[in-house]
Parts: structure tokens; sequence; C-alpha cells
């Protein structure tokens, strides 16, 4: 894994005691019947640190994402959050076996996920869609994760839609309050999976802008993204990803500017 | 002939006690048979539903054969030929204080087997009509499946399955007619043995068709009204109002959105 030793060497490489880094993928592959969709990826992130991914569509940017938090199981390889398997154990014979539901339930609190296309839910107030994980899943008094969930929408700069239905907001206001569902169970990490794409353009600035205010604040995020001048702006590292492998990992001002791979310089030529 | 008027308005307006009885028949036995209609319907969608293949392949094969035969062969099939085989036969019992006759057993069970297939089916699209994404954000919340089943599944699907359940339910209230073939007293039953001692039959059957009339208007006003709520509680716009309902009436500007479509999040966006 040349790229990934590469990577090791700059700058903002991530530290190397394995227990600070909260996400270790090793060797994934990935396929959807016989279409490979990843191979051998390798990818480590630290605490407090800021990925984004990008590259071509259908490089394998989302499926890779989705496997962090188990949405997409893989075909081998392994994925460690916080140093645990996620969705897999090791038995007591020392095989790799799928973890309980309520197992991986539990791993999943933990890990933020903002979708495209936001699927809140439609049957609830925004406020409801904020707190119902904390109250269902964390079991924590209704009262204070109601409080929590206020605090959160003003943070992403909805107080005043704490009632309203989800129908009635706007896409990136939707956005927002779903970024604000995921900062409600406190995650270790948030994984964004195209959180702009599905956003009319005049939407994007509100989202990014929660995003950036989020990075800033510490927290540990990995995005799949074709905003370039946000990665450039908050990302620690930038991971370019083609045909199912990753062929570039860096800091935004040395990848863009001075890509190694052909493949990298291709896809910039397209989007910068 | 000669329509016999005083005799029709006093059939219609103060029916005998007889007729009273097999309306009642008729009405506890459609709302018992579809309550456990509901819950078999239920589990052979789950069935269906379960990545364990025996369980597929009874959900499947049961639908297969209860949709495709009559049921007034089931019917016949479960009271009549299972006794004549000396399979089962059902037997008058005592229920809560009150004698419920074998013929008026077969009945619940043979609608409540027969109903089961296509609730189920409905069952099944209606949770299959609810986004995947709305399962992923809830796992990605830390929900088990089965419990993003009950929080987030079902309650949007259940939206989606009303209008549906409810028109099965109206046929089945008048498929009770045809329960008068294993001697359940009901109101066609009633309406028959009327008819034979008077020889007023099409007075009578005027009156028969009337009440079943009756019973389905009174459920589509039941049934737009869960519907609103339902809407309400969704906050989606209500639903078509019962006479636009009932007569076809429909103007082209007021068109409400299919619920389906309402749920689609790209829609929103």
């Amino acid at each position: 894994m040349t790229t990934q030793h590469a990577a090791s060497t700059s700058a903002s490489t991530p530290p190397s005691d394995p227990h600070d880094n909260i996400v270790q993928a090793v060797d994934v592959c990935k396929s959807f019947g016989d279409k490979r969709i990843l191979s051998d990826v390798n990818l480590t992130v630290a605490r407090g640190e800021v990925v984004v991914m990008v590259g071509p569509s259908g490089a394998g940017k989302t499926t890779m994402l989705r496997t962090i938090n188990r949405l997409e199981s893989i075909d081998s390889g392994e994925i460690r959050v916080n140093g645990e398997l996620i969705g897999q154990r090791v038995n007591k014979h020392g095989k790799v076996v799928e973890r309980s539901a309520r197992d991986l339930a539990r791993q999943r609190a933990d890990i933020g996920f903002v979708f495209q296309h936001f699927n809140l839910f439609p049957h609830m107030s925004v406020l409801e869609n904020i707190s119902l994980a904390a109250v269902e899943v964390r079991h924590q008094p209704k009262s204070k994760v109601n409080e929590y969930a206020r605090e959160l929408l003003a943070r992403v700069g909805l107080s005043d839609k704490a009632d309203a239905r989800t129908r009635s907001l706007s896409g990136g206001q939707q956005q927002r309050v779903a970024i604000a569902r995921a900062l409600a169970m406190r995650p270790a990490l948030m994984l964004f999976d195209e959180p702009t794409s599905a956003l009319d353009p005049e939407m994007v600035g509100e989202v990014l802008t929660v995003m950036k205010d989020l990075a800033e604040a510490g927290m540990t995020m990995i995005v799949v993204s074709h905003e370039m001048g946000f990665t450039r702006e908050v990302a620690d590292r930038v991971v370019v990803m083609d045909a199912g492998t990753i062929i570039e990992s860096g800091a935004p001002d040395q990848v863009f500017s001075n890509p190694r791979h052909d493949r990298t310089r291709q896809f910039l030529s397209k989007v910068l | 002939m000669k329509f016999d008027w005083p005799y029709f308005w006093e059939s219609l307006l103060s029916p005998s006690p007889q007729f009273l009885n097999g309306l009642a028949l008729t009405v506890i036995i459609s709302v018992v048979a579809m309550a456990l209609a509901l819950l078999l319907g239920l589990v052979i969608a789950l069935m269906g539903r379960s990545r364990f293949l025996p369980f597929q392949l009874f959900a499947s094969l049961y639908i297969w054969v209860i949709r495709g035969t009559p049921l007034l062969v089931q019917l016949v099939i479960i009271y009549t030929g299972f006794a004549a085989a000396n399979i089962f036969r059902f037997e008058d019992t005592d229920v809560l204080g009150s004698l419920i006759k074998g013929a008026v057993q077969a009945a619940i069970i043979g609608l409540m087997l027969n109903e089961s297939a296509y609730i189920s089916e409905i069952v099944r699209s209606g949770l299959e009509s609810v986004d995947r994404g709305q399962n992923e954000a809830a796992l990605s919340l830390g929900m088990t499946p089965m419990h993003s089943m009950r929080k987030i599944i079902v309650p949007q699907a259940i939206r989606i399955m009303v209008p549906p359940l409810g028109n099965s339910f109206n046929g089945l209230m008048k498929s009770t007619s045809i329960l008068s073939i294993i001697g359940v007293s009901e109101m066609f039953q009633v309406g028959s043995t009327m008819s034979a001692a008077t020889f007023k039959v099409f007075e009578i059957y005027i009156v028969v068709a009337l009440y079943y009339l009756l019973l389905t208007t009174v459920w589509t006003f039941i049934q737009t009204a869960i519907e609103n709520t339902l809407n309400v509680r969704a906050g989606l716009p209500r639903a078509e109002p019962v006479f636009k309902r009932l007569f076809g009436i429909r103007s082209r500007k007021q068109a409400t959105p299919a619920p389906a479509l309402a749920l689609q999040p790209a829609d929103a966006a």
C-alpha cells in the first residue's frame, strides 16, 4: 500500500498510536454480485480528524463510508471503530462472526450518520426527530433530552422550527435537522454521505457552515463530498478514491496543487 | 306485478326482530373475522418477509391457495367437508355465557382465513412502500431492526395500508351474504326465509340490499375519519371527503397527493 505509506509520512498524518485511531479499516473488499466496489481499502482516521473523501462517481466512496457503521457489510478485511470490530466479533474459536443486532445497534449509537436525502422521520415533529433516539435507545429522561435537542437546534440555527413538521422545511433546513438528530446521540464520530448533493445551490452554504462549525468544535468527521471549497478549507486530509481503491491521501493543499496520481489530476481538472 | 309499498316501508323502517338479529350477526361476524384476519395477515406477511426459507414458502403457498380458490368453496370444505370426512366438526359452544353456533364459528374461521391472505399482501406492500432510507436512518441512530419496525416503519406503513384494508373490510361485510349456504342466520338468510314465507321477494331483497348499503356507507364514514386522523397526525392534507368517495365526484383542481408519494424524501427537497 504505497499510497497509504506516502500519506503516513505527510504533515497531517494521523498519529501512529493505534488507540488514537477512531477508525481503522484494513484491506476492505466488497462486491455487489460480480461487480467489485471496494478492493483492499485501507483507511485510518485519528480522533478529531476531518477527512474528506473525493473521487469520481462510482469510485466506492459512499459504500466505503457506509461500511464504517455497517449499513453495508464487507466481504473481507476488517473495520474497527473505537478499537472494536464493527458488526463483527471474534468468537471463542477465533472465527470472525456477525455481532447480534442489539450489539451492532449499541455500536452504531456512537456513530452519527448524515444521509444525502436527509431521511428525517415525516411522522414526527422536528424536535421529536432529534430527541427520539436519545429517549428510545439511551433511555435518557425526556425533559433532559428535549432541552439538549433545543440546544442543538439553536446550534444549527433552527430554534424556531422545533414544533414544525419536517415536510414544511426546505432541503437545507431538513439537512441541518438531520445533523442535529445525529448529534443528539453525542456520537464520537460523524459520517456524512454527500450531505449537500440533494440541495438547491442556494442552500448548500447553510449546511456547510454547520459542518464547518462542527469541525472547528473538534468533532471527528468523515465526509463524502464534491464541495472542493469546503474540502480545502475544512479538511485535515483528503482521500481520493477511484475504482474501489484509495489512490491518494494527503493534506488538501498538497493533493489539490500537487497531486501524485494521474487519475487524481484528471478528476481534479473536472471539478476544480 | 304490483310493488307492495306499505310492506316495503314497514320492513325497511321497522324491521322484524329476526331481521335485526340477522343484521347484528352480519356485523359481529364481519368485525370479529376482520380483527382475527388482521392478526393472521400480519403473521403471514412477516413470515413472507422472513429470511427463514420454510416460513417464506409457507406464506407464498398459503396466499396462492387461499387467493386461488373461491370463498364459497373454502367455507363448504371447512364446515361441511371436514365434518363429512370426520376431520373436524364445529360444535355449538358456550363462549362468555352466550351460545355460539357451529356454523357461525366456521363462518368466522373461513372468512378469517380467506381475508388474511389478502390482508397479508396489503401489509407486505405497505411495509415495502416506506422508503428504505427511513430504516437506515433509524439503524444509524442505534435502533435495532425490531425497534425501527415498531417506531419508524409501521407508523408510516399504517397510513398507506388503511385505505386498502378499509376496502377489504367493505368487501368482507358483503361476502357475509354467502354464509347462508352453511346455514348462518345472517341478514341475507333471514331475508330469504322471509321472502319464502310472504312471497314478497322483490320488496324484501330491496330492503336487504338497502341495509347492506347502509352498512357499507357507515363504514365509509368511519374509514374516512380514521384516514383523516392518521393524516392529521402525520401533518398531511385531509383525505377525500366522504361525498366524493361515495359518488365519485372529482374536481381536478383539488387532487390530494397519494400518500406513497408524499413519503418520498426527495419531493420535500
